[in-house]
């Protein structure tokens, strides 16, 4: 029986043993994680507007967890003062110029006080402190420029609304572009002839380069005309040559020029026998004159050839002529 | 005074049977004595350590495979059931905080008490209610035992003591089976998951939750007690006491959560 009792009691106080030790763990876990046991200093700063901040609220400092929210009080008429713990091992990092703002542990989260730094030029922050607010904006303040977005997305939409009616009806130029077919067709043309433009370029433009490259081969002339000093000095010889040749023909031309222009005048020989009317009758009549005498030449020459004291002469040179040509074939 | 009960029934009857508000309020009334009695009779000695500590064993050892077993279904279940939800918002990853709150705040109270009530309270009412009719209440009486302190006393004392313990192990257990099923689905690890849980809990949770449990434990014992002590009616009447032990206790702690809730809220603003 004693031992039963024995048992019972080593049971029953092994039951609530552990069941306080939960509690226990709980309590200390809960209090490391609300950083109740940590040793800390005491900052407040005086916000305008807290959005909601309440006591037990994180304090942020690049993002690590450094204190929570102590008291919150109204301060003055308005404003609100808060303060707040931190660690005192965070001392060594916030500056008396630091900035505290109020901040949100997530899109719906709760509210929290985030912290920077300051310049390293200040002393660091000390118990009892008053930091300064870096205002940033609010939900609110998002949530408003965001309606004025969204006017305007609104208002974007309704003219591109409008703008696609208008194409989708040929409204416009760009409305034509997209549905008169002509007008589709004369671009097509266009984008062939562009293409046929840009290969006939292309192909130019390889010529070109090909004619370039050959100009521009050792020996050739271009580049003996660039590079060599006896071919320019020969161009220039030829140059001053055909200068010379030019001159003469002009000294030349000049000289045809009056002579031409003699030939005009009837004061010299040609140009009487050119211009005078009279002296051409003359001509004409003794070139009559001569047709008549060499007619009857040839008829006295005829009657020659068959007087008796000739007719031997003429019949032995025509059969030398007969043999010559005989031989000839 | 005749301390008979028959004598005095008869001379109730002769007097004036009285009518229902009247009985409410002489219950009423008659409660606020065993209350008062109760306290009284706790803090004089002579202390039964002895008996205190068998209903320790009984009411709180042998209830903690069951409670134990239920707490940890119920985490379980309650994360499984709560993931859909979270899981609409993309916030799965509150589940921990979600099941903290639920489980630490009320559930585990709340759960412990009302398993409680249905095992404890029941067999407190039984027990005591066998032990008037079989008149061993009376015996103790005559033999010069106070048997409110050995009956009464001890057990409510071993509710009161016993029942926070419980809820202390249910809400470990209950985080336990929520963790598996987070872990099961999630991937999240033990450190994660205690540490996102204990963000959202404060250390008013758990004051709020230890006082409420206590409250319940003493409303379990002082109810069933009341039950079994004042029953009658042979053996009906212990049916009826154990009965009544699990219906009104389980109905008082609903009020009492209730009004709790509202009491403590005041302190959250």
């Amino acid at each position: 029986m004693q031992g039963t009792d024995n048992k019972r009691k080593a049971i029953v106080g092994l039951f609530i043993l552990i069941g306080l030790i939960i509690l226990v763990v709980a309590i200390f876990t809960l209090g490391s994680q609300k950083k109740l046991f940590v040793k800390s200093f005491s900052v407040n700063v005086v916000f305008d507007d807290i959005q909601g901040l309440k006591t037990g609220n994180n304090v942020w400092y690049s993002g690590v967890k450094v204190g929570t929210i102590k008291k919150i009080q109204f301060y003055g008429s308005s404003q609100v003062q808060v303060f707040m713990n931190i660690e005192e091992e965070t001392h060594r990092y916030i500056h008396k110029d630091a900035k505290a703002s109020i901040s949100s542990d997530g899109l719906i989260g709760n509210k929290i006080i985030v912290l920077t730094s300051g310049s390293a030029k200040f002393p660091f922050v000390e118990d009892g402190d008053r930091l300064q607010v870096n205002t940033t904006l609010s939900t609110d303040e998002i949530m408003k420029t965001l309606q004025v977005n969204n006017e305007n997305l609104v208002d974007i939409t309704s003219n591109f609304k409008v703008l696609a009616k208008n194409l989708v009806e040929g409204k416009g130029t760009a409305g034509a572009l997209l549905a008169d077919e002509k007008i589709a067709e004369n671009f097509k043309t266009i984008v062939v002839n562009l293409r046929n433009t840009t290969a006939s370029a292309n192909k130019m433009a390889l010529e070109l380069d090909a004619f370039t490259h050959t100009l521009n081969t050792k020996g050739g002339l271009a580049d003996k005309l660039l590079t060599d000093t006896a071919v320019f000095a020969q161009l220039q010889r030829s140059v001053n040559e055909l200068q010379k040749t030019a001159k003469s023909a002009s000294v030349l031309t000049e000289n045809l020029n009056q002579a031409s222009s003699k030939l005009t005048k009837p004061d010299n020989a040609v140009g009487l026998l050119l211009n005078d009317q009279g002296t051409a009758d003359q001509i004409k009549a003794i070139m009559q004159n001569l047709q008549t005498s060499s007619k009857k030449l040839d008829e006295n020459m005829e009657a020659m050839q068959s007087n008796f004291l000739l007719r031997g002469y003429f019949k032995d040179k025509a059969k030398e002529e007969e043999k010559r040509q005989a031989q000839e074939h | 005074m005749d301390k008979n009960p028959e004598t005095s029934t008869v001379l109730k009857k002769e007097v004036k049977s009285p009518g229902k508000l009247t009985r409410m309020f002489l219950t009423l009334y008659e409660v606020y004595q065993f209350v008062l009695r109760f306290f009284k009779e706790a803090f004089l000695p002579p202390y039964e350590g002895k008996e205190l500590l068998r209903q320790c064993y009984d009411i709180g050892y042998r209830s903690l495979l069951l409670i134990s077993t239920t707490g940890f279904i119920t985490g379980m279940v309650f994360t499984k059931q709560s993931r859909p939800s979270l899981a609409e918002f993309g916030a799965t990853s509150w589940l921990p905080s979600l099941v903290a709150i639920a489980l630490l705040r009320t559930l585990a109270p709340l759960l412990t008490s009302l398993i409680a009530a249905g095992k404890v309270g029941s067999s407190i009412g039984a027990e005591l209610g066998s032990m008037r009719v079989t008149e061993q209440i009376d015996a103790m009486e005559v033999s010069a035992t106070n048997p409110f302190k050995f009956l009464v006393t001890t057990r409510v004392l071993a509710s009161t003591i016993t029942i926070p313990i419980l809820t202390f192990y249910t809400g470990l257990v209950g985080m336990l089976g929520a963790l598996l099923n987070v872990w099961l689905s999630e991937g999240t690890g033990a450190t994660l998951f205690f540490q996102m849980a204990l963000e959202s809990i404060t250390f008013l949770d758990i004051i709020a939750s230890t006082l409420k449990a206590v409250l319940f434990g003493f409303t379990i014992g002082i109810v069933g007690c009341y039950q079994g002590y004042n029953s009658s009616k042979g053996t009906e009447g212990v049916g009826k006491a154990a009965n009544s032990s699990v219906v009104i206790g389980m109905f008082l702690i609903f009020i009492e959560e209730v009004i709790s809730v509202q009491f403590f809220a005041l302190f959250r603003s």
